[in-house]
C-alpha cells in the first residue's frame, strides 16, 4: 500500500543520526513491547507480511510522528483486535487502569 | 491456540522465521535479464516500494524461492516465487539528482517484474 512506511526519496525529513553504541533497546518498555510482540505471533493468528501490514496501516500523520516499537505496538493491537483476542474497551480499560496507577 | 512457553524462547528465536521455501517454482528471468518493474498501487501489503515503479533494472541475482508476501499478507497463503536481486541505476530512479556512479539493489519478486 502507499502509506506512511513508503517513504523512499522523500525530502524534508531531516539527517540520519547514527547513533554510537546504540542500545537493542532504548526503554524497558521497547523491550516489553518485543516480548509481547514475538509471544502474541507464537499465537499462529497471523504470520510476518501481516504484521508488517498492520503497521503499514497506520495513518500516515501517526507513522511518521511515532518511533519504531511504536509501530510495534500500534501494529500488535491492530491485530488483536482483528483477530477478536481482545477488544478496543479492553484495551482502554487497561490503559486507564495503568495511568491510575502511575497517578497514585 | 498455540502458547509461547518461558522455556522455549531461547530455542524458538534461533529458529528464527524463514521465508525461503522449498518449492520447485520455475523463474522467469536469469542473471543478467533485462526488466521493467510493474507499475502496481495495491491497498494491501506489497514489497515493491513507490520509487521504483516503472522502471528499467537488471536481474543481478537469484535468491530462489520465497514466500510471496503481498499474498501472504492478505491471508491467501504463501504462493512461493522466485526472488532476485534487481540493479538500478540511480539515475533511472531519480533522475538528474541521482547519482552518476551509485546503484540501487531491491530484492523482488516475479510477480513485480515484466520482461524489457
Amino acid at each position: 500500500m502507499n502509506g506512511g512506511h513508503d517513504l523512499g526519496g522523500m525530502h524534508g525529513l531531516g539527517r540520519i543520526d547514527v547513533e554510537e553504541n546504540e542500545p537493542v533497546f532504548h526503554d524497558a518498555w521497547e523491550r516489553r513491547c518485543f516480548a509481547i510482540t514475538l509471544a502474541c505471533g507464537f499465537l499462529g493468528e497471523w504470520n510476518l507480511d501481516m504484521s508488517r501490514y498492520a503497521r503499514e496501516r497506520m495513518h500516515p500523520a501517526t507513522y511518521l510522528d511515532t518511533s519504531y516499537y511504536e509501530h510495534w505496538l500500534i501494529g500488535l493491537q491492530t491485530l488483536l483486535v482483528e483477530k477478536g483476542l481482545l477488544d478496543e474497551a479492553e484495551i482502554e480499560q487497561r490503559m486507564q487502569a495503568l495511568a491510575a496507577e502511575a497517578d497514585a | 491456540m498455540r502458547v509461547l512457553r518461558a522455556e522455549e524462547v531461547g530455542k524458538v528465536l534461533l529458529k528464527g522465521g524463514p521465508a525461503r521455501v522449498d518449492a520447485d517454482v520455475s523463474a522467469k528471468f536469469e542473471v543478467g535479464d533485462e526488466v521493467v518493474t510493474r507499475n502496481i498501487n495495491p491497498t494491501g501489503h506489497t514489497r515493491l516500494p513507490r520509487y521504483a515503479r516503472g522502471r528499467h533494472g537488471v536481474i543481478d541475482r537469484h535468491h530462489g524461492v520465497f514466500i510471496f508476501p503481498d499474498a501472504h499478507a492478505a491471508g491467501k497463503g504463501k504462493c512461493p516465487q522466485n526472488l532476485y536481486s534487481v540493479k538500478f541505476s540511480a539515475r533511472e530512479l531519480w533522475g538528474a539528482q541521482g547519482s552518476g556512479t551509485d546503484s540501487i539493489y531491491i530484492d523482488l519478486w516475479d510477480d513485480y517484474l515484466e520482461p524489457l
